[in-house]
């Protein structure tokens, strides 16, 4: 913790960021908030709590594109930036990252593979989790059990959007699941598949996997599973794994070469 | 440049999730869930979500309104306050206190309704004070009054999915409370028996183990065949009725003439379902009952929340953990508008007006002598106002234009005034029959505390500035109660208000802001060492014994007949709420549904030749 303020207090000090956005200690709760200024740094700190802060840094970025922000960024964050970064949502290059390695806990918590960024100050890597989750047990249901299985998750929603809300990659100015021609608006639950299977496929060679949908879904649906098994398509198929590289661009985001996969 | 959020509790329904208000250059940007809030755990529903939209719609008022022949002009704060001041004093010299009266506002924070309470009482010199709860829960702070000794819910939210089996009446708990909703659904995958009785297919019943229909208006009577066959059967918890109860034997004699055939021959529930859910609901370790205005709002609401309570006391699910008797409650702060006092007849925490005692401290505190007769409900100001005998009122945040029956008759009882000052932060359809309009703050704007479905009294944080120059709202009654004469509204912060409400009502005695600094604390918390209660009626119940009420089946006031063939019931909808004052401000809320609607069975609009989506007009007995 002493180690992150420190290094804050350096980029703010040398003016080399504008402000730093980190997590503050208030009222007993961990929250986002931009530091500004040395003083106020004791109430910075390292939490299992998260919070989708490469979304809110956009919020900053867009109003003020020629500053410089810091961000505190763990494994999670730090691919939604590079993925962000190739999508033009935000340059790297006017970002100083402040890496944060998980707790042990918190990266069993996520089921997380990669739980700490490529450089970190604060905390011990911690052993990746291997493994699908639930992805495994569900496919290894029979197809009807399958379907009806996830008819009943999805029969859940309470259509918060709180996984839209909550997605670091989400970004689009207009959300397809607003689009009154294939959603029904005004409905809970809201028209099912297709509400979840829109945001399954805007997913698709974007989503990092970091989980923060299914932490915000109030009603527990396995989302992640579902971008998972479509994670594992996209690396078979294109051999992509989003937020792994800064060169090289996601498969839908161009037309290659060659766009269709050849038959036979 | 400047980025915060703002921890604060949310302000739309009795949920009472916590959420941080994201401010950008002291702007209101976004909502997030706090992540680590014991009732949402880093969740929201859709309007949790857009609780920051409607605060700073630019049809918000941002300067006093005064009526001048027949418009609204703005004014300044002097004169918008003089003049409802003069008005309120002329009344009150000419008429007596008891030709004015007051409505609180059930989303205001418990400083304000306190104060509210306190102008009304030792001001104003009327107990004519009440607000829209008389409309929902007032059935329910009876009932539960009556049978518990307190009228709020039993047991906590986070409880709830500890329960083995959960019964859900005339609640759409996914619409109307959805962060409840999530704990049920989250029991039902732990195990527990979930329930249903509700007239309508509802999201939550497809994923009951039992869902019944039961007929319009016969909660008694499914109730009473419920509990005659538990008693019949045996199934019933004989040693808490025993050591915790009173009235068995009346219960017991009255239930006996309730049999199953009967229940089924009003209810329309199958003997075969009612004994389900008997067994079901009996034979469950820890049972609890969830529901809301689908018991309430009756003309029989207050047998039907008795009747409940019977259904506790008989099984003994009442005074443990992931039990009781849970009554959701509509609006953020309804619990702490009735905590506060803001009805007829009770001060706060429930201390009798009528009592010398009770009223006595009251009048020591504030130096003042208080009127001691009850006051008007909501419903006889308007019957009071429509005959002329009210001739001035001060209504805070409410519209009951809308959200009143016959607001026909409500239209004619307000415009008969001869004097209405409405403080509200939007010209609501009440608000634009005002004489005076004081523009007030949103939930952003304030601190204070509201508190929550389940008795926890939590923190209101302030985001962001005032707009325009509209003032909090517990500054604007101080002013006016200041104007009027009224002695001891000198506050510095709505913190001091909340020690005043601490020294005067012992259910929140011991709570005070740096206690709830984290976590709120539930009443009744009595000391600065009780920790406050999860769930009541442990060991006594608040009445000392838990007391059964024979309940006879009553059929609605109103039934159909060959003129007026169809029943119409009220629901609920996830994106919008209660009259749409601050919903219908937000976009995120208007774009998924922007008007109501009618539901019809789908064999009742085929008779009629009603496609979906059709307009129909709808006509009742009183119009």
């Amino acid at each position: 913790m002493e180690a992150l303020r420190a290094k804050v207090a350096q980029l703010l000090k040398e003016k080399a960021i504008s402000g730093f956005l980190g997590l503050k200690l208030e009222h007993g709760h961990p929250s986002p908030f931009l530091f500004t200024g040395e003083e106020g740094l004791d109430l910075l700190v390292v939490s299992d709590t998260r919070f989708p802060l490469t979304k809110l840094l956009q919020r900053l970025t867009s109003k003020y594109p020629e500053e410089k922000f810091g961000v505190m960024v763990r494994g999670c964050d730090e691919r939604s930036l590079i993925e962000l970064h190739k999508d033009n949502q935000v340059n790297l290059e006017h970002l100083v990252t402040v890496g944060v390695a998980c707790s042990q806990e918190l990266a069993q918590r996520c089921g997380c593979k990669v739980p700490y960024p490529s450089q970190f100050e604060v905390g011990e890597p911690a052993t990746g989790v291997e493994g699908g989750g639930e992805l495994e047990s569900i496919e290894g249901m029979a197809e009807d059990e399958r379907f009806n299985f996830w008819m009943e998750q999805f029969g859940k929603c309470i259509k918060c959007y709180g996984c839209r809300n909550s997605c670091p990659l989400c970004y689009c100015s207009e959300c397809t699941l607003e689009d009154s021609f294939l959603v029904p608006p005004g409905e809970t639950p809201p028209k099912a598949p297709i509400f979840h299977l829109i945001r399954a496929f805007h997913t698709v060679g974007r989503c990092i996997d970091c989980g923060l949908c299914e932490e915000a879904c109030p009603v527990g649906i396995p989302l992640r599973t579902i971008y998972k098994k479509l994670g594992q398509v996209v690396s078979e198929l294109f051999g992509y794994s989003p937020g792994k590289e800064v060169e090289g661009r996601s498969p839908l985001s161009f037309l290659g070469e060659k766009p269709f996969k050849e038959q036979g | 440049m400047n980025y915060r959020t703002v921890l604060t509790t949310c302000v739309y329904c009795g949920c009472g999730c916590g959420l941080y208000l994201e401010v950008l250059d002291d702007e209101l940007v976004g909502t997030l869930p706090c992540k680590t809030h014991p009732i949402n755990e880093g969740g929201l529903c859709i309007k949790g979500w857009s609780a920051h939209e409607f605060v700073t719609s630019e049809k918000r008022l941002r300067r006093p309104l005064v009526k001048k022949d027949g418009h609204f002009v703005e004014v300044d704060w002097g004169e918008a306050m003089g003049r409802a001041a003069a008005g309120l004093g002329k009344i009150k010299e000419e008429r007596g206190p008891q030709s004015l009266a007051l409505l609180s506002s059930a989303k205001c924070t418990n400083e304000e309704n306190f104060l509210l309470m306190k102008f009304a009482r030792g001001v104003l010199g009327t107990n004519n004070i009440d607000h829209c709860a008389r409309l929902c829960h007032a059935s329910t702070v009876a009932g539960l009054a009556q049978a518990f000794g307190s009228g709020a819910m039993t047991n906590s939210t986070p409880e709830i999915e500890e329960a083995d089996c959960i019964l859900v009446t005339g609640s759409n708990t996914t619409e109307a409370h959805p962060l409840i909703a999530s704990r049920i659904l989250r029991a039902k995958e732990k195990g527990a028996k979930l329930i249903v009785v509700d007239p309508r297919g509802i999201q939550l019943s497809s994923y009951a183990d039992i869902h019944v229909r039961q007929r319009l208006g016969t909660d008694v009577a499914w109730i009473n065949g419920v509990m005659n066959i538990i008693i019949s059967e045996g199934w019933h918890d004989k040693d808490f009725i025993e050591r915790r109860t009173e009235g068995f034997e009346e219960l017991e004699k009255k239930v006996k003439e309730h049999t199953p055939e009967r229940a089924e021959q009003i209810t329309g529930i199958s003997q075969v379902d009612l004994r389900r859910i008997a067994e079901t609901y009996a034979k469950a370790e820890r049972a609890s009952i969830i529901y809301a205005m689908g018991i309430t709002q009756h003309t029989t609401g207050t047998d039907n929340v008795l009747s409940l309570c019977n259904l506790a006391l008989l099984t003994g699910n009442v005074g443990k953990r992931g039990s009781g008797v849970n009554p959701l409650r509509g609006q953020n702060n309804v619990q702490g508008a009735c905590d506060m006092g803001c009805l007829p007849n009770l001060l706060s925490g429930y201390q009798s007006i009528a009592s010398d005692e009770l009223r006595g401290k009251f009048e020591v505190e504030w130096g003042v002598k208080l009127p001691k007769e009850p006051g008007l409900t909501v419903v006889e100001m308007m019957e009071a106002a429509a005959g002329g005998r009210i001739k001035g009122m001060f209504i805070l945040g409410e519209n009951p234009l809308l959200s009143d029956p016959d607001i026909n008759h409500v239209r004619e009882a307000l415009q008969r005034l001869d004097l209405l000052v409405v403080l509200d932060i939007f010209l609501t359809e009440t608000a634009e029959l005002a004489d005076v309009v004081l523009p007030g703050v949103s939930f952003a704007e304030k601190d204070g505390t509201f508190t929550a479905t389940d008795r926890r009294v939590q923190r209101v944080r302030k985001a962001i500035e005032p707009l325009g120059e509209a003032r909090p709202d517990w500054q604007i009654i101080c002013e006016l109660a200041q104007a009027m004469g009224g002695e001891g509204f000198q506050y510095k912060s709505p913190e001091e208000v909340f020690g005043e409400i601490a020294r005067l009502t012992p259910i929140y005695a011991g709570i005070t802001y740096p206690r709830i600094e984290e976590r709120g604390v539930q009443w009744p918390c009595r000391s600065e060492e009780d920790p406050g209660t999860e769930f009541m009626h442990e060991k006594e119940f608040s009445r000392g014994l838990g007391k059964f009420t024979a309940v006879d089946f009553r059929e609605p006031a109103e039934l159909a007949d060959e003129d007026y063939p169809l029943m119409l019931t009220t629901g609920r909808s996830a994106f919008q709420f209660h009259t749409g004052s601050l919903s219908r401000k937000s976009p995120s809320l208007r774009r998924e549904l922007d008007e109501a609607y009618l539901e019809m069975n789908p064999l009742d609009a085929g008779e009629l030749g009603v496609p979906e989506g059709e307009a129909v007009k709808v006509s009742s007995r009183e119009g």
